[in-house]
């Protein structure tokens, strides 16, 4: 008797749904039959069996979804009944959980420490083959924080052990590198020195891949049925499809860009976002930055004293300076902020620490510390950790106006758009010129209330149009 | 019908008894001082078994109460430079030698125990009950006890152990050109073994001034003597090594004193060992306070007829008689032995604030726990003074010979500037330099006193050198023809040479050179070939040299013949007939332990290595085109090693490979991969790697001894596993 459980059929994925059978009870099945469809939101794959027997039983509807490593059929083998092979199958499941690290013959291929693009790459035409190939291990519901560490805790849990040398696991550890999905190259797919430097190479390289533009699926005719199930507003582009006519190139993802996935995904689904958006008169602001640059050695940015003026904020309204926990909302005492980065191969958000209590200058520095070492990949963990409310500025790219997505579990970020020329209506009607900078402000509602968010809105704004107060 | 005519050895065996007029015309300074020895034996050993008895000896106490008048006999009238040394019921040798020593041999009966002599045997009881104040700082207790500057080398807690020791101390004396004299006491078990076998031999062979005193107490533990042996008579050994002994009753001290004098007489005067075998009894058990028939092995009516004959009771009888001494000053005598005592032991005791009742020692006189690891070698100061090349850098002429023509040239050096060295080993005198060349002309140059031809008796000559060593004013060069012979040797040179420093409270200097020859490759097989080095890394006191080219192993040479420490210096049978080159004219340089070389510069793997497999190591390099760093060790063990340039090479390499020729079990690699693991975890890239032999040490069939082993191609397999642990990318 053999359980066929579901199959994780792109790794990252914890569940899939069963599409539909292509076989019956009674049927005799044979190694290599596709005996049915799994839908998950990306393909729908047929999965192929590994063993000789009989179709016994149906533990999955069609329409129906399951974790991976749920049991969705029974197979009767060595000539055994159906009915002895249902109540065998009955009871091992009666004490089995749905771990996935049964051993199952119909999942014992051994486990391929190859991420999932490899395998597409590797086997693009046979995405039922890869898919039976998976290793049998689930995803763990994400983690929340991106750290070398965890995603090998993470790993653990999923009950598959990445092997890193211990020189590496060293150095990951001291430059805050994610190895979460990274390939080793050494025996047994340990991760040694050279994938480490690989790794690093390919982050600090900036062959950046343009965008992919969302492609409709292709599905190789003889593979997929005639009608492709395309789960709404998922996305369209399916590397695994051998489409034709349309060139493109594969970006593998790295942990950074998983990282960054995992948590905003998760932070727009589970954070209830409200958003505030103000206009403030730079004017003023744009003076003092350029006397307060004529003294100084080091060049203050508009961005620094935004900064700045987003702590003096949040001195102003300390209840916007909070993050959301289990039992309690945490208020913080000191303003920590973080800053986004653009790097070239995505995002990563440094936090400068107590910015209420550095003068403009220091903030300036910090910044600039910060951005430089994110570049250059030498950040460490405590830096990119923490912090109760983000900046973030796209005004030197012309963007208007923008909300940002607030980056768990921090309670607040600021999108802060380009300062630009715009006419206003002066008190007495009279149309005038002034130099504008939109901001918005998105909010955690569990956390900050509308009051809340409208009063800090308005305490930054204050500061920002008069400009002396951000630098007392 | 064959001729048959009896044989005679010509050697004599001598049963002395003493009469009514030796007493009388013995002096009675002499008897007195003989009846106050043996009143303070008697009492310092009753207060340690009543110590023993209360469970504050720490270890065994083997009285020596019963047997005092053995030692005391013989040991009286001895100078402070004669030597005794015993086993380990040896108590009463190492106090009538120390009493002797301290008094210049004059008791005053009247008041017996003056301050010195009170110092004295405070601190023999604090020694025994492992006390900072104690002759060996606590550590070295009843069986390793010992006072040099009183001549008393050290009693032993390995039967027989000591008389190669006091074999190599006779020799000492006897080339220093003085008629001291040494005298090793053991007992009828120790008589079987073979270390004193050999040792008797050995001195007979060399003249030595050395008695063999048996103590013949007719039971080992709780073995009968004549159990062990066809004739307990055990002073018939003599005869077998043409070695005249005498045989006394040992309750008697004036005839124990009166076969000795004869003996020493005999070596004084040069004419070679003795032995002398005196009938005793102890009237306790083996170890403890308990009498031996408790235990079954001998009756109480057996105990009661020796008991009558109480070496203290007849010589106070005796002297009595004589009118030396009356009853009240022999009781006198006795109480002021017992009251010292036992003021000593309670001066060093308190009462147990745990066990109501109870005494316990008093804390504040236990050595600190902090020193348990000093003194185990020397510092090497003694270096300090030498100059230091690195035969790498030297820019000046250079002088070309094979490496084992540097080895006799190193040799005949340092033999020329110190007239201490002296060679020792099977066949050095003779075969033009010995098996193999490395003492080539050192016999013609310096004759049979320093070029020393020995028996086959590796356990003997070793220990005898240990013996020279310890007593310091000659260094030996001991050569075992193979490595292998270490197991001969083995209680002598791990349990002997390598612990005595350590155990004897850094009292001492070992100042020996162990030279041996790995000879993988030679088809000797199975018993022949080992490489000692591992073997001897994990002996604390040992340090190890392995030179892999001449010029280094000048400078090796020369500094393990100048530290105060026992050195193994390793040569290969590969490399004796090398061409090779030293720097000209200068055979005086050394080089410092904590040394390494580093032979090829590289950045992927650091390849750890000695010997002959550091010619290999850069073949295979070569072969693979692995960028490997290659360091050779030259000092092997664990105090000298070069951690700054392991460590150094290791945190840029990220890769191990350790490289030795060797079999498996006894490999020198396993420590070090540990320990490297241990200090380096976070900088490797993968597990340390490592090249030995086979499992089974070699054995003679060329082809299965070229299988066991490893050479060039084992090392480039090695460095394929390292490059298959770079990973896909490299």
């Amino acid at each position: 008797m053999t359980i066929v459980r579901m199959p994780e059929v792109a790794t990252g994925t914890g569940s899939a749904a069963i599409q539909s059978w292509l076989v019956a009870v009674g049927d005799s099945v044979s190694a290599g039959q596709a005996i049915v469809e799994i839908e998950t939101e990306k393909a729908v794959v047929d999965y192929e069996i590994e063993v000789d027997g009989v179709f016994a039983e149906v533990l999955l509807a069609e329409g129906e979804s399951a974790d991976v490593g749920t049991p969705i059929a029974v197979i009767a083998v060595g000539g055994q009944t159906i009915e002895d092979a249902i109540k065998e199958a009955g009871a091992e499941r009666g004490g089995a959980n749905t771990s996935t690290d049964g051993g199952d013959a119909v999942q014992s291929q051994p486990e391929e420490a190859l991420s999932e693009a490899e395998q597409r790459a590797e086997r693009p035409a046979r995405p039922a083959a890869a898919a039976a190939s998976a290793p049998s291990a689930a995803l763990a519901a994400p983690a929340s924080a991106p750290s070398a560490s965890e995603a090998n805790g993470a790993d653990r849990d999923r009950g598959k052990r990445q092997f890193v040398s211990p020189l590496v696991r060293r150095l990951a550890r001291e430059q805050g590198i994610d190895l979460t999905g990274v390939v080793g190259s050494g025996p047994n797919g340990r991760i040694v020195r050279r994938d480490l430097e690989h790794l690093q190479a390919t982050k600090a390289a900036s062959a950046a891949a343009p965008e992919q533009a969302a492609a409709p699926v292709q599905p190789p005719a003889s593979v997929q049925p005639p009608a492709p199930v395309q789960p709404a507003g998922a996305p369209q582009h399916d590397p695994a499809s051998t489409g034709h006519g349309s060139s493109f190139t594969d970006v593998p993802h790295t942990g950074m860009r998983r990282a960054i996935a995992r948590r905003l995904a998760e932070s727009k689904a589970t954070v209830p976002h409200f958003y505030l958006t103000a206009d403030c008169r730079v004017d003023d602001l744009q003076a003092l930055r350029a006397q307060l640059n004529q003294a100084a050695s080091v060049k203050i940015s508009v961005n620094d004293l935004v900064v700045k003026a987003a702590a003096w904020a949040l001195k102003d309204v300390p209840e916007a300076n909070a993050t959301w926990g289990d039992d309690a909302i945490r208020q913080y005492d000191h303003a920590d902020i973080s800053v986004a980065v653009a790097l070239p191969t995505g995002l990563i958000t440094p936090v400068l620490r107590g910015v209420d209590q550095l003068s403009v200058t220091e903030v300036s520095a910090g910044l600039r510390d910060l951005a430089e070492r994110a570049r250059e990949g030498r950040l460490k963990q405590p830096e990119i950790e923490g912090g109760a409310f983000s900046v973030s500025n796209l005004g030197m790219y012309g963007v208007h106006e923008f909300s940002a997505i607030i980056n768990p579990p921090q309670a607040g970020i600021l999108a802060v758009g380009a300062a630009t020329r715009r006419p206003v209506v002066s008190a007495d009607g009279e149309i005038q010129a002034a130099t504008l900078m939109t901001v918005t402000l998105s909010a955690d509602h569990r956390v900050i209330d509308g009051a809340i968010a409208a009063r800090w809105l308005s305490a930054f704004t204050t500061r920002i149009e008069n400009p002396l107060s951000i630098i007392i | 019908m064959p001729k048959r005519r009896k044989l005679q050895t010509g050697v004599d065996w001598i049963q002395l008894e003493s009469t009514a007029a030796d007493w009388r015309s013995a002096d009675p300074v002499l008897l007195t001082n003989i009846l106050g020895q043996l009143h303070l034996i008697r009492a310092f050993e009753e207060t340690v078994l009543d110590l023993a008895g209360e469970g504050l000896v720490h270890g065994p106490a083997h009285s020596s109460i019963g047997q005092e008048a053995g030692a005391v006999g013989s040991i009286v009238g001895l100078r402070s430079t004669d030597a005794v040394n015993g086993s380990h019921r040896g108590h009463h040798q190492f106090l009538a030698k120390a009493i002797e020593h301290v008094t210049g041999g004059k008791l005053n009966l009247e008041f017996l125990i003056d301050e010195p002599l009170e110092a004295l045997l405070r601190r023999t009881l604090a020694e025994i009950l492992g006390l900072a104040q104690g002759f060996s700082g606590g550590r070295g207790g009843s069986m390793h006890l010992q006072w040099l500057e009183a001549g008393a080398l050290g009693t032993n807690a390995i039967v027989g152990g000591g008389a190669p020791v006091a074999t190599g101390n006779a020799w000492a004396q006897k080339h220093a050109a003085t008629d001291d004299v040494s005298i090793n006491y053991f007992g009828d078990g120790a008589s079987q073994i073979g270390s004193v076998l050999e040792s008797m031999n050995l001195a007979a062979a060399w003249q030595l001034p050395v008695a063999y005193f048996i103590e013949n107490n007719l039971y080992a533990v709780s073995t009968r003597a004549d159990e062990v042996t066809a004739d307990p008579r055990f002073s018939v050994r003599g005869q077998g090594f043409a070695i005249p002994s005498w045989r006394v009753d040992g309750m008697d001290p004036l005839a124990v004193h009166l076969a000795s004098a004869e003996a020493i007489e005999r070596m004084r005067s040069g004419e070679g060992p003795a032995i002398v075998e005196a009938e005793v009894y102890r009237f306790f058990h083996q170890n403890g306070p308990y009498p031996g028939s408790a235990f079954g092995y001998r009756s109480k009516e057996e105990e009661g007829q020796w008991r009558a004959r109480d070496p203290l009771e007849r010589t106070a009888t005796e002297l009595m008689k004589l009118g030396i001494v009356d009853e009240t000053l022999v009781e006198g005598v006795r109480e002021q032995s017992k009251m010292t005592m036992t003021a000593i032991a309670e001066a060093m005791l308190e009462p147990d604030p745990e066990r109501e009742g109870r005494r316990r020692i008093r804390p504040e006189l236990w050595p600190d726990p902090a020193v348990v690891d000093t003194g185990i070698r020397s510092d090497g100061s003694e270096l300090d003074s030498l100059t230091t090349v690195e035969p790498a850098d030297h820019v000046d002429a250079w002088r070309d010979v094979t490496f084992v023509e540097a080895v006799a040239a190193t040799m005949d050096r340092r033999m020329e500037q110190d007239e201490r060295i002296v060679v020792l080993g099977e066949d050095v005198h003779r075969l033009n330099g010995g098996t193999n060349g490395a003492t080539k002309g050192l016999f013609k140059k310096y004759g049979a006193d320093r070029v020393i031809g020995t028996p086959i008796s590796e356990n003997g000559f070793f220990g005898l050198a240990g013996g020279l060593a310890l007593d310091g004013r000659f260094r030996p060069v001991v050569e075992f023809m193979y490595p292998d012979f270490m197991w001969v040797a083995a209680d002598q040179v791990f349990n002997q040479v390598g612990k005595a420093r350590h155990m004897f409270g850094d009292n001492n200097t070992v100042p020996l050179v162990l030279r041996t020859k790995v000879s993988m490759g030679s088809g000797y097989g199975s018993q022949h070939l080992m490489d000692p080095a591992g073997i001897f890394a994990t002996q604390a006191g040992w340090r190890i040299v392995a030179p892999s080219n001449a010029a280094d192993y000048v400078g090796l040479l020369n500094a393990a013949l100048a530290l105060e420490d026992p050195v193994l210096v390793i040569e290969h049978v590969d490399l004796y007939g090398t061409k090779d080159r030293i720097p000209d004219g200068d055979l005086d340089y050394i080089i410092r332990p904590g040394n390494a070389a580093v032979r090829r510069e590289g950045n992927d793997v650091t390849v750890l290595t000695y010997l002959s497999m550091v010619g290999h190591s850069l073949e295979a390099v070569e072969e693979t085109g692995i960028d490997a760093e290659v360091v050779d060790l030259r000092w092997l063990d664990r105090a000298s090693l070069d951690w700054n340039t392991i460590g150094e090479s290791i945190k840029k390499t990220n890769n191990v490979l350790i490289v030795e020729q060797g079999s498996r079990g006894p490999s020198y690699g396993g420590w070090l991969a540990d320990e490297i693991q241990r200090r380096y975890f976070d900088w490797l890239d993968q597990p340390v790697q490592r090249v030995t032999g086979r499992e089974a040490s070699p054995s003679i069939s060329k082809v299965l001894e070229r299988a066991a082993i490893a050479r060039t191609e084992e090392v480039v397999e090695g460095l394929e596993l390292v490059r298959a642990g770079f990973g896909g990318r490299a």
